[in-house]
């Protein structure tokens, strides 16, 4: 599941939570969860200024593929975090996030 | 490295040369507590300014044409009512600052305006987190222009900007200690006169200022928020293509906002780069290289 950006959501996904377009407190636009975009919901995203939504989105890689991109992302997260102290608590509880984000 | 100190005088002295400030960004801020009550006031400065006024529209029409609907808007009254005042808003504010970094220096790299970008997005999401947090518009400013002293080091110290730059790589050492080293103040305390010439409002003034030393301003609400817009957005490499480094955070600043870092704040890493992604692309490069 993700959060993506309005101009990469494509009609077919599935909303893994709630659209909600609030403009002053109002209710102005929502789309429930497990909802399949179409190609109209999009436009109406789009006409209601949505930035995102949070849609579930099937993992077709292969085990190869997947291991090649968390290596990719564990390294990229150490050249950030290559300053840091991570014998601190913190700041290895902020890196073990970010890698855990990164790697999914 | 060069040694020359610099000063608040100088620093000042030589605003001129930069673009003038977006009054509009002041404007709003006037009006940034009241959702309803000033769009007449809104729209007039928007009118005032005819690239935000060209992109607000533009944006109006956009969702005239998504939503299909029939007729295209023209005046701003219209196409505010349509988007919403508080999206317009923050349209004016991203579009005038980004008009702004854009003329203020050719040599300015567009990584720096995603990062500002990113960390105004950042700031917005930790702003969301605390009911009694700052207003969601000042949270975006302060994070747009929170790195606004490198803008003038780069226009004014470019040469010894860029060894600060290379020194801090080759010796290890933050950013801002290499500038402290260079020009014994480093982009935080140069961007807060920045922000106090403007007469932006307090709290941003000393969220710009205290952004990388946050301990020391805790009290004000939007400190600890830009010091942790800023940390977030280099951890998540928001900013692409920049060298995105974390070597320190505040611990207090982040016990203000009530952030532990847990399986909890995945959605708000989430949101915060959905959120980057779509800013950038709506609002792009505007004369920086």
């Amino acid at each position: 599941m993700h959060y993506l950006p309005l101009t990469e959501l494509q009609a077919g996904m599935v909303l893994a939570m709630p659209v909600r377009v609030v403009v002053c407190g109002q209710l102005r636009f929502s789309l429930p969860a497990m909802h399949i975009l179409t190609v109209d919901n999009l436009h109406q995203l789009a006409a209601h200024h949505a930035e995102y939504a949070f849609v579930a989105l099937p993992d077709e890689r292969v085990d190869e593929e997947i291991a090649v991109e968390s290596a990719l992302a564990a390294r990229r997260t150490l050249e950030i975090f290559a300053g840091a102290d991570l014998g601190d608590p913190n700041m290895a509880a902020l890196f073990d996030q970010v890698l855990i984000y990164r790697s999914k | 490295m060069e040694s020359r100190r610099l000063s608040r005088a100088e620093v000042i002295s030589r605003i001129d040369a930069l673009p003038a400030f977006p009054e509009i960004v002041l404007q709003i801020l006037v009006a940034i507590d009241d959702d309803e009550a000033n769009m007449a006031m809104l729209v007039e400065h928007i009118r005032r300014d005819p690239v935000t006024a060209a992109r607000v529209l533009s944006l109006a029409n956009a969702a005239v044409l998504k939503s299909r609907r029939q007729g295209a808007i023209t005046d701003l009254f219209t196409a505010t009512s349509l988007i919403g005042t508080g999206r317009v808003r923050e349209t004016a504010l991203l579009s005038s600052l980004g008009n702004f970094f854009g003329h203020s220096s050719a040599a300015m790299p567009s990584t720096f305006w995603h990062h500002s970008i990113a960390a105004g997005m950042c700031a917005q999401e930790l702003a969301l987190l605390s009911r009694s947090g700052p207003a969601l518009g000042a949270a975006l400013i302060a994070g747009l222009l929170h790195d606004v002293g490198q803008l003038w080091l780069q226009c004014f110290r470019a040469d010894a900007f860029a060894a600060a730059q290379a020194g801090a790589g080759e010796h290890c050492i933050s950013i801002s200690e290499a500038e402290r080293e260079c020009f014994g103040v480093d982009h935080a305390v140069i961007g807060g006169w920045l922000a106090d010439h403007w007469a932006l409002p307090e709290n941003i003034c000393r969220a710009i200022r205290f952004h990388h030393v946050p301990d020391e301003a805790l009290d004000e609400a939007l400190v600890p928020v830009v010091h942790i817009a800023e940390v977030l957005s280099n951890a998540l490499d928001l900013s692409q293509g920049c060298v995105n480094h974390v070597c320190s955070f505040s611990v207090p600043a982040c016990d203000v906002l009530g952030l532990k870092w847990n399986a909890d704040v995945q959605p708000l890493f989430g949101r915060m780069e959905a959120r980057s992604r779509h800013a950038s692309k709506a609002f792009p490069r505007i004369g920086l290289r």
